[in-house]
């Protein structure tokens, strides 16, 4: 069954949402199916496109809404946001 | 068809030796796409040539991470996934395929306006994000090679005998070039102390630079003679310009070779003063050379060249794993540890600052000493690793006292975080500082006082004595390591070393200029570290060598007013004493 959900999750990484967070984002969302956006500030990208959230240059401590639609949308955002939390493997 | 008449060039000369070969032009693709216009049923076309450009380039990077995997270079390895994730972004892929579709152009042209659009969207943002577009650039240049048949991306395979013309030649390129198949460098800009020259350096491949493109007619030079001594680049060369070099060539290596089966002798002069001869080395694969060269150990490890292209800085552990390492492969030589020396030109991605003055600013122990997270992580890793075999620690560009004695205290702090840890390291590590700063020349005993061993880096000792930018070629003549105050200053440190029995040692490129060796030891340096492609030729200069006449000369050289002076008399000293080398005494 196709879920919606949302989620505002923040950014830990001390350089913020640069390349090594962002081509973890991107890899981990290689295996969901599901349609995945981030939203920050007033811009909505595809998270499956590293171009695009590195141009949302997002700093320490930015909140960026994810929202995931799809199948595996629930299995998905429980991985997005552990990666997250867990500062994408980054001290 | 007319035979083209041979030209001569001079250019500066950076990399030593000769070679001769066919030119190879090698453009960055910076030309400006053509619009072409195409059919729409030609889209399909464009389309595929676009993928194909890709899936090759896919298959470019798979292979270059296979090798760093393989070298172990983990940092290398992240940077490659991210060009590889940039190279599969689904938003630039859609983006190419439908503005080809929509504006019916063809594949090269769409790209680059496509590139162009992301430039510009980085160029909004803050700084830090803005370099990375740095990134993209790399990955798109090698697409649009690839979509130009006629250029080739990888210096590994250019064809066999060539001598690429390159307008400039990055680090990365220089390292990637495989000896077999490139035999020489020119390039329009570049001076003698970049990456790029280290490397070319270190592999032995002649570079001359400073040769304007711009003049030459390049369809109608068929054979290329380069020769890295003088500068000198030789278009379509007579028979007989090419038999003279063929035969010089021919001599070089012969000298080569017989030196290299002396590796295994004592490094001792004429009259019995041992000299310790160590290796200069950025990567655990260089190694195998230190040790097959007969180096004593490693003399400088410039630990952030590992990790240098690379966006942050590696954690503890993974410091770690590279270290222990490369100790164990020291086989119980010592290794000097340079902790890292980031800023100035070789700057951190991952911490970029925009200064003014790079050079004058924050770098080296000054970044360190800031970022003491950074620093104590790196601390703790070679301590860590330092149970391992004989390794020592070295502070970079240290320009006062308090420096020291500060960074000597993060240590002491690294040491008891270990501790409390149960982390196995040695306690009683041997420290040492860089004296690359004048003002650390100066008060060189007060240094001295403070620590275990002194170090000195000329290449930055000349670059500040004479306030010349190392690589600014209009200043070319200005920066020269045979000028009467770095001579004052290399005599200096020794002097106020001395006072406390600490060792010096000088680690920058003089030491491997064998023309040099006779002045440092005349001042009294005994302790070497070059690179190890030249640790033949520096053994062999010392064991012919007499500390007695080497005095001499010192005592000569001290009392001249110019460094054209002083670069004339160890000239004809060496040519005096080596008549045969075709590397360093010449005539013309």
């Amino acid at each position: 069954m196709a879920e919606k959900l949302v989620s505002k999750l923040q950014v830990k990484n001390k350089m913020g949402l640069h390349t090594r967070p962002a081509t973890s984002i991107v890899k981990l969302l290689q295996k969901v199916k599901s349609d995945v956006t981030f939203t920050y500030k007033k811009d909505t990208v595809n998270a499956k496109s590293i171009l695009s959230i590195l141009m949302l240059a997002v700093p320490l401590n930015g909140k960026i809404t994810v929202m995931i639609e799809g199948d595996d949308a629930e299995t998905a955002m429980e991985m997005v946001t552990t990666a997250f939390n867990d500062r994408f493997g980054e001290k | 068809m007319r035979k083209p008449k041979e030209q001569r060039l001079q250019g500066i000369a950076i990399s030593r030796g000769i070679a001769i070969g066919h030119p190879f032009y090698y453009t960055f693709c910076e030309i400006e796409e053509r619009a072409r216009n195409i059919l729409p049923a030609q889209v399909s076309i464009e389309i595929g040539r676009y993928q194909n450009a890709v899936s090759r380039t896919s298959h470019d990077l798979h292979q270059l991470l296979d090798r760093l995997i393989l070298d172990n270079v983990n940092e290398g390895v992240d940077i490659l996934e991210t060009h590889l994730e940039i190279l599969h972004d689904p938003s630039l892929n859609t983006r190419v395929k439908l503005k080809i579709e929509s504006n019916l152009q063809n594949a090269e042209f769409v790209f680059q306006e496509v590139i162009h659009e992301y430039q510009q969207k980085f160029a909004s943002l803050n700084p830090f994000f803005r370099e990375r577009f740095n990134d993209i650039q790399d990955v798109s240049q090698r697409i649009l090679s690839y979509l130009h048949e006629h250029l080739r991306i990888s210096f590994s395979d250019f064809p066999a005998g060539s001598i690429v013309f390159v307008k400039d030649l990055t680090a990365s390129h220089a390292a990637e070039a495989e000896q077999v198949n490139i035999l020489g460098f020119v390039t329009e800009l570049g001076g003698i102390t970049s990456h790029a020259a280290i490397v070319a350096k270190a592999k032995g491949i002649p570079y001359v630079s400073n040769i304007s493109f711009s003049d030459l007619n390049l369809s109608e030079i068929r054979t290329v003679i380069l020769d890295g001594r003088t500068g000198e680049v030789i278009l379509n060369p007579t028979q007989k310009t090419l038999r003279m070099f063929e035969e010089l060539a021919f001599k070089m290596e012969e000298q080569m070779r017989a030196l290299k089966l002396d590796c295994s002798l004592p490094v001792v002069t004429l009259d019995g003063h041992f000299v310790e001869l160590s290796a200069n080395i950025e990567m655990v694969s260089e190694l195998d050379m230190v040790h097959e060269h007969g180096g004593a150990g490693v003399g400088l490890f410039r630990s952030e060249y590992m990790f240098l292209p690379n966006h942050s800085i590696p954690s503890e552990e993974e410091q770690f794993v590279i270290y222990r390492q490369l100790v164990e492969k020291m086989q119980g030589l010592p290794i000097v540890m340079r902790a890292f020396d980031i800023g100035g030109d070789k700057l951190m991605r991952g911490s970029s600052r925009h200064e003014l003055n790079p050079f004058l600013g924050c770098r080296a122990i000054r970044f360190l000493l800031k970022e003491r997270q950074i620093f104590k992580s790196q601390l703790r890793a070679i301590l860590r690793a330092s149970i391992y075999g004989e390794v020592s620690i070295l502070f970079p560009m240290v320009s006062c006292l308090s420096e020291l004695m500060e960074a000597k205290q993060i240590l002491r702090e690294a040491q008891e975080e270990l501790r409390v840890l149960h982390r196995q390291f040695k306690s009683d590590i041997r420290i040492g500082c860089m004296v690359e700063v004048p003002s650390a020349a100066i008060i060189a005993d007060l240094l001295a006082c403070e620590c275990d061993f002194l170090s000195i880096g000329t290449n930055d000792l000349v670059q500040y004595a004479l306030a010349v930018d190392r690589d600014n070629l209009s200043l070319g003549q200005l920066y020269n390591p045979a000028d009467p105050s770095v001579v004052r200053l290399i005599k200096m440190v020794i002097i106020g070393a001395s006072k406390q029995n600490v060792p010096v040692s000088v680690c920058g490129e003089v030491a491997a200029d064998p023309r040099f060796i006779p002045l440092l030891l005349g001042l009294g340096v005994r302790e070497l570290s070059v690179t190890s492609r030249f640790l033949p030729i520096v053994k062999n200069t010392v064991r012919k060598t007499s500390i007695v006449e080497a005095e001499k000369l010192a005592a000569k050289a001290l009392k001249l007013s110019t460094s054209k002076e002083i670069q004339a008399i160890l000239d004809e000293a060496y040519q005096c004493a080596f008549p045969e080398d075709p590397l360093y005494s010449y005539v013309y």
